[in-house]
């Protein structure tokens, strides 16, 4: 049976480059919650990357990258493009939590339970990962749009009782941080562990009196300034610049931010300009008051995915796979070799 | 305003000029106080920028090594996060409300007369 994967990135999100999109920010800064990006790197890792290995591990060759709404619905017409050219069972992943979940025990169950779709649930609900045969995949023609509510449909779900994180939440995200940073999860920093529980990527300069307190990451080209006080459970991702006697305690700094001298950051997530306070769940924009700042990109970065050259899906530019007329961000279906 | 102590507005003008004006009357009012806290209400301003915070270090600056305490009322949560990345509240309390900042003198004293009897019962005992 000839199995195919899909991996949802919210619309808005660039599909072919890793780090590179950014949360939306909320129209006001008081009491909303903004939406991160899931492409957003955590301790230097890439969520869709490990995601793209576990259904590598399944025996799947290649998969489609694919944007779309934020509540994750899929649009029916493009699962039944796939069905068309010859796919009959399809995991379907949508970018929206970290689970360790080994995808050859849900195709297991799914293929024992008989059932045309099988949706992953842990013990806080779906996990945006289901998978779906062919029956599936034709009766979906029927509606609008394909929905992995299992409640509504009265499906047996698989029971997910591994490490999982939702990364839309900050405060789930910064519980991921903790975790991987003292090995509670199989997440690992991605740099060099420079003393327990301390770890530095590649390029990044920290001056003599820095104060780095464990465990902590400090992200690759990230320069951290005289009299900065990192830790303890702090990941500043990559080219961040942490300015004079700033100290960052329990909190994430995302890739590109500037952050003024002197400050206190303290349960917090830094996109930018943009904090939001873990606690509360208030953002405020630091900018007006000169506190923090969105650093420029030298150069776009190159695309970390190859696409697959035509062989029986169609490419994405040459027949291109368009979202739902309500998306606001078109983007074609890429297929990435796994 | 309550016994002693005086409640004054931040300037939040949208203008420079009109900025300026309050700028300099929110601090000739600071020089004037003595002895009793004052309360600086940012509830009218719905976010700071870095005039703002300029300012208030400049009301802090103001009272510091004088018996008046100065007390900040944030408005809004946005503020009270600004207020503690900048660390303006290590430096000066911060409330919520007026309200709140108008009862803190009281619930001050009355925690440090609690404490001087704790003290004084703790010096009986070992005695």
């Amino acid at each position: 049976m000839e199995m195919g994967a899909v991996v949802m990135v919210p619309e808005g999100q660039d599909l072919t480059t890793v780090h590179e999109a950014h949360f939306d920010a909320p129209a006001a800064f008081e009491n909303t919650q903004p939406h991160y990006s899931s492409r957003m790197p955590i301790l230097g890792n890439d969520v869709l990357q490990s995601w793209m290995e576990r259904v590598r591990k399944l025996g799947v060759k290649s998969l489609w990258l694919a944007s779309g709404p934020r509540d994750g619905t899929v649009v029916r017409s493009e699962l039944a493009r796939l069905a068309r050219s010859g796919v009959e069972r399809l995991l379907v992943i949508k970018l929206k939590s970290y689970a360790e979940m080994d995808l050859a025990d849900l195709l297991r169950f799914h293929c024992q339970k008989r059932n045309p779709v099988t949706e992953a649930h842990d013990a806080r609900g779906q996990l945006g990962v289901s998978l779906l045969d062919r029956l599936a995949l034709r009766a979906i023609e029927e509606k609008q749009e394909f929905s992995c509510d299992s409640t509504e449909q009265k499906r047996p779900a698989y029971k997910f009782n591994g490490y999982a994180k939702r990364i839309f939440s900050a405060s789930e995200r910064q519980e991921l941080v903790g975790d991987a940073l003292t090995g509670a999860c199989a997440m690992r920093p991605l740099g060099t562990e420079i003393r327990e529980h301390l770890w530095v990527g590649k390029g990044a300069s920290l001056a003599d009196s820095v104060r780095l307190v464990g465990p902590a990451y400090i992200g690759a080209r990230t320069t951290v300034r005289s009299g900065v006080t990192i830790g303890p459970f702090v990941s500043v991702e990559h080219d961040c610049v942490v300015d004079c006697g700033t100290t960052v305690e329990r909190s994430t700094v995302l890739p590109y931010t500037y952050l003024a001298p002197g400050l206190l950051i303290r349960q917090g997530l830094v996109d930018g300009e943009y904090l939001e306070n873990l606690e509360w769940g208030t953002v405020v924009d630091m900018q007006p008051a000169g506190l923090g700042s969105r650093i420029q990109r030298s150069e776009a970065r190159k695309p970390a995915f190859k696409e697959v050259p035509g062989d029986g899906f169609p490419r994405a530019d040459v027949f291109p796979l368009q979202f739902a007329p309500s998306s606001s961000a078109a983007q074609p279906w890429l297929q990435v070799r796994l | 305003m309550n016994a002693g102590r005086s409640v004054l507005p931040f300037p939040c003008a949208p203008t420079s000029a009109g900025r300026r004006a309050l700028r300099k009357d929110l601090l000739s009012a600071l020089r004037v106080f003595s002895g009793s806290p004052v309360v600086v209400d940012l509830s009218g301003c719905p976010t700071l920028n870095h005039e703002d915070i300029d300012l208030l270090l400049e009301c802090i600056a103001q009272v510091a090594g004088r018996d008046t305490q100065l007390l900040v009322v944030a408005g809004t949560r946005g503020n009270r996060v600004l207020l503690e990345v900048t660390r303006i509240s290590s430096l000066a309390p911060v409330f919520n409300s007026v309200k709140e900042a108008l009862a803190y003198p009281q619930n001050a004293a009355e925690i440090d007369t609690e404490d001087q009897r704790a003290n004084q019962s703790q010096a009986v005992g070992s005695a």
